[in-house]
């Protein structure tokens, strides 16, 4: 990885999930002291930042908004502020940055802010989403705040906490963060104790290896356990014929512009036909994507385009069906030609 | 004339429909077109005759307009039943997904 860019993770979670408990204990372990931290704080009198043991000068308390609607801005300054900090010598050299954000914050527009704001560009590579999900409240939470399971639908690795208190996760909790989010691992803090390289390299990229691990990233292989009458849902799209580059952005424009705001996250491995050789990596948040990160060979012998997507009522059917429709679109149009 | 599957294009309206929470009913009729009833609106769709640019004829309460593509299809279809629709645009986002 170039000694400048940045993963930069965001720790999510519903109130009193125990995200603070857990970034306290992450800080003090050897693999996270270089770790710049920026805490979302939503109330008159934050607190968590007096609970967590950082860096003075990499930590920063952002408290005049939740992050996810009202300082988006503030969030980008700050990175930005951050970054030129540590350019110029004046804080910690440090090589991660964790955001926690609000109980209340809706993690969607957090990670569309990492990845469109000029500002911060080039400097970050998104280190993944991990959600916290308290076991003694968390199902009766799920049921009630649906902001709780956007937080779980688009992380990438998910903590429970608790467990000391409720014993066991109860199998109807396990079974809703499947039903939420069939691709994320489920992972278990001991009172807030728990690796750091479990957690935070839970992105595409693995900084410690300085490779791509796609498979794992997609872990299109969990989806089949997902349901399909909850509101959001989880499930992949598989081709074996290889995708023309036309009907791709036809058809990820097409899906922005129907149904945006309800694709909540969107992962893939394509094989375009115009490169049999080399795959692309896609993402996409709601209407915002990056551009495909081209991978030098195959991770494997597999060569489908396998695409997750985590959805809010969007029917699976649909989405194979447009995408059958615009590829024999496309190729009813290159057979005229 | 398009060599294009319209039964394919006629379930693609019906999944839409579903996609977009919009209540309608499509059909095809006995001449092949695709018919869709909704939102108080009769909309027709058939293949365009030979046309170097328009694949599409959408017929909205018999005002005809041609689709360059299917794409143009939905986006004519959604205006036409669900008229809170407001489109989003594609963002490309300007961070790496991953190190250069």
């Amino acid at each position: 990885m170039p000694a400048d860019v940045i993963p930069i993770s965001i720790l999510t979670g519903f109130l009193g999930s125990g995200k603070t408990t857990i970034l306290g204990h992450l800080l003090r372990q050897s693999g996270l002291s270089r770790t710049a931290v920026i805490i979302n704080e939503f109330g008159e009198v934050g607190l968590d930042h007096e609970l967590v043991e950082a860096s003075e000068d990499s930590f920063i308390q952002l408290k005049t908004g939740c992050l996810c609607c009202k300082i988006r801005t503030d969030l980008a300054q700050t990175l930005q502020d951050l970054l030129q900090r540590r350019d110029a010598g004046k804080c910690s050299a440090f090589d991660r940055i964790v955001i926690e954000t609000s109980g209340l914050a809706d993690p969607a527009p957090i990670l569309q802010t990492l990845m469109t704001d000029t500002s911060i560009a080039g400097r970050l590579v998104l280190g993944g989403v991990v959600a916290t999900v308290d076991t003694v409240t968390g199902a009766g939470t799920l049921q009630r705040e649906d902001i709780s399971q956007k937080q779980v639908a688009v992380a990438d690795k998910i903590v429970l906490t608790k467990l000391d208190l409720s014993g066991p996760a109860q199998p109807a909790l396990l079974r809703r963060l499947t039903e939420l989010n069939a691709a994320a691992p489920v992972l278990s803090a001991d009172r807030g104790k728990i690796d750091s390289q479990c957690l935070f390299n839970a992105g595409l990229y693995d900084p410690r290896g300085r490779s791509l691990d796609v498979n794992s990233w997609l872990a299109q292989d969990r989806h089949s356990h997902a349901r399909h009458d909850a509101d959001i849902q989880t499930y992949a799209v598989v081709r074996k014929q290889p995708i023309g580059a036309v009907t791709l952005t036809l058809f990820l424009e097409t899906l922005a512009e129907h149904c945006g705001a309800d694709l909540l996250r969107l992962k893939g491995i394509v094989n375009f036909a115009e490169s049999p050789d080399r795959p692309a990596v896609i993402h996409g948040v709601q209407h915002v994507f990056h551009a495909p990160a081209w991978l030098k060979r195959w991770p494997s012998d597999d060569r489908s385009s396998r695409i997750v997507f985590i959805t809010r009522r969007v029917p699976q059917r649909w989405v194979e069906v447009l995408l059958e429709a615009i590829s024999a679109e496309v190729g009813d149009v290159s057979v005229a030609r | 004339m398009s060599k294009f599957p319209v039964d394919l294009t006629c379930e693609l309206m019906v999944q839409s429909l579903a996609a977009w929470r919009v209540a309608g009913a499509v059909a095809r009729s006995r001449d092949g077109a695709i018919v869709i009833c909704g939102a108080r609106k009769d909309i027709r769709i058939d293949p365009a005759p030979s046309d170097p640019m328009f694949r599409w004829m959408v017929t909205i309460d018999g005002r005809k307009r041609r689709a360059i593509s299917i794409v143009a299809v939905l986006r004519q279809v959604r205006e036409a039943l669900d008229p809170g629709y407001a489109a989003n645009r594609v963002r490309v986002a300007l961070t790496a997904l991953v190190p250069y």
